[in-house]
């Protein structure tokens, strides 16, 4: 950027000009930062503090929120909980403090643990599936490529209510009704669409003359794709396996119409974590806040191919 | 095969393709707006014949020359 | 590996050649057909599973009822309906106004960052960061901070106005429940917004602002005849996309408000989960879902359309 300087001097916006627009920028981060702030610090609030009025920022912090996402409790009468020993471990004797005790595990653990094998399981195969499309698709003359590209673009644009009802019948006569494997398959063939279109940028981008003279030194045409392509798309894969993890991370409309019980990812589950006397909002907090901190990472990691992301490779910068 | 994407736009709205796809765009756009206007039933009833005809059109003048 | 490598380099060239090209097509083929399989078995054939359903009477919850045709009853029953149509302008109005604020505040947003302030490309990722949220568990939180009494947001609202914070509920007021909704989605996809609108703005060339400048043009001027112009076609596809979207928008509002007050935000998403999930009438729903599925497809075919256009600059 500095080596042209004159060249781009008429057109560089004056130092005051910066300074005013950095300022409005910085505003509107923070004013969107707030709700996400919230979040975090609801998590560490007690129950009376998340629903106290004037809202409260400054607080004790306490792990309630956490012990409470993480366990369901029982209330007890006062003499029951004498005749207990000494609580072990901050959650029992957090929940003690409330005429609590701690009962079992919520399922909480299970539910984040289906997100997590739902969101790898299908990134995994959406990736495999669209590297190889997208190599097709790149490099050999198939027929009605348009059409087809156009086709699996499509299946990712439909309306997720629109496809669970057949989708819903589908999976109970097969027995796949509520079960992850049901579910790796449906975000597999809704993030396969993304692969594709993605990959095929990315792979476009690398010269073919390097398959062919590694063709020529002998290399089959699958050797080729294995040496050659694959591990100058890797920057691509990766981008494009990140994109389609958070996209079945996040997905909610399916998830909430088809699975239930066996198979529930977290985004049904969070908003239905109920405490005594309604939603316990710190346990809320506390599973969001989990919930999005692998997001927050990714959204790091991803920045520089986001607009490509979001425009199915499109646009590149 | 295929022809190449490339080739489309230089000469738009001259091939019957382009025509064809930009009179479809305007059909299933008005098949959108009848779909979701406020002032008669009657419009709205016809909305989806409308927008099946637009993505029909679309569908066939794609594949028209250029 | 090392064998067949081997193997490749000591075959003589010519029939080797011959072996590749024939196998080209088939690798073509073995390369694209598993992903075009497993999208016919998930998406295609349950689709025309649902276009044969939405000719008949079939309920899910009961399945023992002797299958009947009803032929275009369904699509009849739904395109007279003022039910449906009145979830379908709550849809419209949802979608315009989104629309209308996201555009105008992520192209200006787009407008400050290309500014280049210093730390722009750090705070470009902060103001990115609600978009790749789940809407369905951010905007679920959204609830808490919409408490007449406790929210943050009502807190907020009546520290700058004045207006006591229980005074008002916006998730249950008839008037305030839709905006509501925009308020939550305009917080989340503006950056979408922004960032398409970017990649516009840094895509016009920096010397035909020297040549307006040369040509003495106002900064509006070359706003409005430089700028504007040359976004434009980035501008269309944030729109296109984001009215796609929110056409078939679902998650958010069932968290939010499930549809109410009355049926003040039931957009066409909610209504057709209920017919489906609530009520199943399969059939029916099934005819719903088919005029929802040809107004999004006929909409992403001028997406694609607009995508293509981009892609050939």
């Amino acid at each position: 950027m500095s080596d042209n300087v004159t060249a781009h001097s008429v057109v560089e916006p004056s130092s005051l000009t910066k300074r005013i627009a950095g300022i409005l920028v910085v505003l509107y981060a923070i004013i969107t930062m707030v709700p996400l702030g919230w979040i975090v610090l609801t998590g560490f609030k007690s129950p009376p503090d998340s629903i106290s009025y004037p809202p409260k920022i400054v607080f004790d912090p306490t792990l309630e929120g956490y012990c409470n996402l993480f366990t369901t409790r029982s209330r007890q009468t006062a003499e029951y909980l004498a005749s207990l020993p000494p609580p072990s471990g901050t959650c029992e004797s957090i929940a003690r403090a409330r005429n609590l005790v701690v009962v079992s595990e919520s399922k909480f653990v299970p539910r984040f643990w289906n997100s997590v094998v739902i969101a790898f399981g299908s990134t995994a195969l959406a990736v495999f599936l669209g590297t190889l499309s997208a190599y097709g698709f790149s490099r050999f003359r198939v027929p009605l490529k348009d059409d087809l590209l156009f086709f699996i673009l499509s299946t990712r644009m439909m309306p997720p209510i629109a496809v669970a009802i057949p989708i819903y019948l589908m999976y109970r006569e097969l027995g796949l009704q509520d079960t992850k494997l049901g579910m790796i398959l449906l975000y597999t063939a809704v993030n396969v669409s993304l692969a594709v279109w993605l990959l095929k940028g990315f792979i476009d981008e690398i010269p073919r003359e390097y398959e062919e003279a590694a063709m020529i030194d002998g290399y089959s045409r699958l050797q080729a794709f294995r040496k050659v392509v694959l591990p100058q798309a890797v920057t691509g894969i990766a981008a494009t396996a990140i994109f389609c993890l958070i996209f079945a991370w996040n997905e909610y409309a399916f998830a909430v119409l088809l699975t239930s019980g066996e198979a529930q990812t977290a985004p049904p589950f969070i908003p239905i974590i109920i405490g005594e006397g309604g939603q316990d909002w710190p346990a809320v907090a506390a599973g969001t806040t989990l919930f999005l901190v692998p997001i927050v990472i990714f959204t790091v990691l991803l920045r520089k191919h986001l607009l490509r992301g979001i425009t199915f490779g499109a646009v590149r910068k | 095969m295929m022809r190449e994407p490339a080739r489309t736009s230089r000469r738009k709205r001259l091939s019957p393709r382009g025509i064809a796809e930009a009179a479809a765009t305007v059909v299933i756009a008005l098949g959108v707006v009848m779909l979701m206007q406020p002032l008669s039933l009657t419009l709205y009833g016809w909305s989806f014949p409308t927008t099946l005809v637009g993505t029909v059109m679309f569908l066939i003048g794609s594949k028209l020359p250029e | 590996m090392r064998f067949a490598e081997k193997v490749a380099t000591v075959t003589p060239a010519a029939p080797a050649r011959r072996v590749r090209s024939l196998s080209d097509r088939t690798i073509a083929w073995l390369f694209i057909a598993p992903t075009i399989v497993l999208l016919l078995a998930i998406n295609v054939f349950p689709l025309i599973w649902t276009v044969r359903l939405s000719f008949t009477n079939y309920r899910a919850n009961r399945m023992n009822v002797p299958l009947r045709d009803v032929g275009l009853q369904h699509y009849n029953d739904i395109l007279t309906s003022p039910d449906v149509w009145a979830a379908m302008q709550v849809t419209a109005r949802f979608v315009i106004a989104t629309i209308l604020i996201q555009t105008v505040l992520g192209f200006a947003l787009a407008w400050l960052v290309d500014k280049k302030f210093r730390g722009h490309g750090l705070w470009t990722t902060v103001i990115l960061l609600p978009m790749m949220l789940s809407p369905a568990v951010v905007g679920n939180f959204w609830t808490f901070l919409y408490q007449p009494q406790i929210g943050l947001f009502n807190y907020v609202v009546s520290f700058f106005t004045g207006i006591p914070p229980s005074s008002f509920q916006m998730l249950g007021d008839l008037t305030l429940s839709p905006w509501a909704i925009v308020l939550v989605d305009t917080w989340m996809w503006t950056p979408y917004v922004m960032l398409i609108c970017l990649a516009g703005l840094r895509s016009i060339p920096d010397y035909i602002y020297e040549a307006a400048e040369v040509d003495r043009a106002s900064k509006w001027r070359q706003f409005w005849t430089i700028t504007l112009p040359m976004a434009a076609p980035f501008i269309m596809l944030a729109v296109l996309f984001r009215a796609i979207e929110n056409f078939k928008m679902f998650d958010m509002v069932n968290l939010l408000t499930g549809g109410g007050p009355g049926s003040t935000t039931e957009v066409a998403s909610i209504t057709l989960k209920r017919e489906a999930f609530e009520k199943w009438r399969t059939g029916y729903s099934s005819a719903f879902a088919i005029i929802l599925f040809v107004t999004v497809f006929g909409l992403a075919n001028i997406y694609v359309k607009a995508l293509n256009r981009l892609k050939q600059r």
